[in-house]
């Protein structure tokens, strides 16, 4: 068990989170039915305002705040109690975060920042929403440096030692994070803030989308970063081996902080200003990632079928059936798992040049966020959920409660595969993402979006009704193993933090010398980057005025 | 570093074979969006 004063940190991030969680998924029970023409909003409500708050408290704000819950209960596990001081900054971290998320949701609720999560200019909004951004982005960064100074400290007192794989992974996934805000950070400070409160008039819109892709795209691996953590570290010891392999699974993440940074361009691809030069060379380093992509599905069976032949399994998938079905820490982070296939390539698909041109301003893109950040990243959070709040508040994880997790992740999956199934589909005939409902004039192409079985809004909206439900189970499931389930004085049901064992023997020291891997990456982003992005800047076109559009 | 690795000898057809499979769904899902392309 991790300190008190740890654990509290911790629980403080994950109640945060779901909250987010909370008003996040009701915000998308609201969509669907708005899409399907079945639900009218009052007129104070705006259909733009609750996809804004859809995708900032769900993509954004309970992804970043469980991330930092998972990372201060791994740290302190794998590298001991936090000190003093490391302790004080990740308080005050967690508190400037939480006020740049209180301040942008606000904004968001009082109707002045219904521009979409991705907030592209010239749609603009209170100058407060970007004052709330940009804190929330300081905060995580004082949360990161507090997690690094934390990682010092134990390099110092280890010295010539390789870091325990948790934190190695986490400190990768934050040095990744770092460099990627800096994107943001540039576009939010000195482009979008003066141009909301009226400092300057005009904004340079190529250049603020360039930079917030620059973020946009490694944000991604921010959120995924952490499920592979899962993946690699606690599914092993689930399935009761070792890790696989310690160097591959330090070097599948170096890679991701090198390759999945300078490819922002992939989702600018239908954008007249970037030469295709650029956005050639970003598609080329986009599919590099494939590579640390293909290594962690490669560990992942290999985990499997190892761990199955070690119960007795012959033959060549006879392993399948020797995996710990009944366990819903393991069949949780197996279905995220199984979604992410069709995600990944799908996640290739939009990469592509041409292919790009199908899916781009399509539902296929909300289907694609929906099976990759909805389900792989969010279902392996939940499967963490069911034994990290447990773990941190001493209490049972008892056996009504496992099996309501199974109820959980069984109607999730169900949900998700009907209305992202529904999505995808829509998106190849041609329905748009990010407009409210509207049918077009009649036209058949646009009443055939709402003709088919598993292919039209009304298939969303079952599927999104029944991921409604589904979250609000695992609300229930997270109260209760808050504050209500009975506390665990028997140590068999003390719930543990599973942390599988990896071989260091044979891991190179370099990968862990960070001047490489920073210097390859900005290396990277410099040849990627800065002679479009200067373009940008020298060959400006005119500016854009403000618009609001609600 | 020692030459001789704990994968030695185990047993991960099952493996190579779920990556390969992985692989051909990467393949065919890619190859019916370009064909819809090509179409349009």
């Amino acid at each position: 068990m991790i300190a008190l004063q740890d654990r509290k940190l911790a629980l403080w991030y994950i109640g945060v989170a779901y909250i987010a969680f909370l008003i996040g998924t009701l915000m998308g029970l609201l969509q669907v039915f708005i899409r399907n023409d079945k639900l009218q909003l009052p007129a104070w409500l705006d259909y733009y305002q609750i996809l804004t708050a859809h995708g900032v408290l769900l993509a954004l704000i309970y992804t970043t705040f469980f991330i930092f819950a998972f990372f201060v209960t791994g740290m302190s596990k794998s590298l001991g109690t936090f000190g003093p001081k490391v302790r004080l900054v990740s308080w005050i971290g967690f508190w400037v975060t939480l006020i740049g998320t209180v301040l942008a949701t606000a904004m968001i609720v009082a109707g002045e920042a219904s521009v979409l999560y991705t907030f592209y200019a010239p749609l603009k909004a209170s100058g407060w929403y970007y004052v709330g951004l940009a804190l929330f982005v300081v905060g995580t960064w004082i949360s990161s440096f507090a997690l690094i100074g934390h990682y010092r400290v134990w390099r110092k007192n280890n010295k010539g030692e390789l870091s325990p794989l948790f934190a190695f992974m986490t400190i990768t996934t934050i040095v990744l994070w770092l460099i990627a805000c800096l994107g943001v950070v540039a576009t939010v400070l000195f482009q979008y803030i003066p141009w909301a409160f009226g400092w300057t008039d005009t904004i340079n819109v190529e250049l603020s989308r360039s930079l917030f892709w620059y973020f946009g795209h490694p944000l991604v691996y921010f959120w995924l970063l952490p499920a592979y953590i899962a993946w690699y570290v606690i599914v092993p010891k689930i399935l009761g081996v070792k890790v696989f392999s310690d160097s591959l699974a330090r070097l599948a993440f170096v890679l991701f902080i090198l390759f999945s940074i300078p490819v922002g361009f992939h989702h600018q691809l239908t954008e007249p200003g970037i030469s295709n030069f650029w956005k050639f060379l970003q598609v080329v380093l986009t599919f590099m990632v494939i590579i640390p992509s293909l290594m962690t599905a490669f560990t992942m069976f290999a985990n499997f079928e190892i761990s199955g032949r070690k119960k007795g399994a012959t033959g060549l998938f006879g392993w399948f059936k020797k995996l710990p079905w009944k366990d819903v820490r393991f069949t949780s982070i197996f279905i995220a798992m199984a979604f992410f296939i069709p995600g990944g390539a799908g996640g290739i698909i939009n990469a592509s040049f041409q292919l790009n041109e199908v899916v781009h301003n399509t539902l296929w893109i909300v289907g694609h966020f929906h099976i990759t950040v909805g389900t792989p990243v969010a279902m392996t959070f939940m499967g963490l959920t069911f034994w990290l709040i447990p773990y941190l508040t001493g209490r049972k994880f008892t056996k009504s409660m496992q099996i309501l997790a199974f109820v959980q992740i069984i109607t999730w999956s169900i949900g998700m595969l009907l209305m992202s199934t529904a999505q995808h589909i829509l998106g190849l005939l041609g329905a748009p993402r990010r407009t409210a409902f509207s049918n077009y004039n009649n036209h058949p192409s646009a009443l055939e979006w709402f003709d088919g079985i598993l292919t039209s809004h009304v298939t969303m909206a079952v599927g999104g009704s029944i991921l409604f439900l589904s979250a609000m189970i695992l609300i229930y499931i997270v109260v209760m193993s808050m504050f209500l389930s009975p506390k665990a004085l028997k140590v068999e049901d003390q719930v543990e933090f599973p942390m599988a064992e990896s071989d260091k023997s044979h891991t190179p020291k370099w990968l862990e010398n960070w001047w490489i891997w920073i210097g390859i990456a900005f290396a990277l982003i410099i040849i990627a980057y800065a002679i479009p992005l200067s373009s940008m800047i020298m060959h400006a076109p005119p500016g854009s005025e403000g618009f609001k559009t609600w | 570093m020692s030459k001789n690795n704990e994968h030695d000898g185990m047993d991960l057809r099952g493996t190579l074979a779920s990556v390969m499979v992985v692989g051909v769904i990467i393949v065919v899902m890619w190859v019916v969006v370009y064909m819809m392309y090509m179409g349009r």
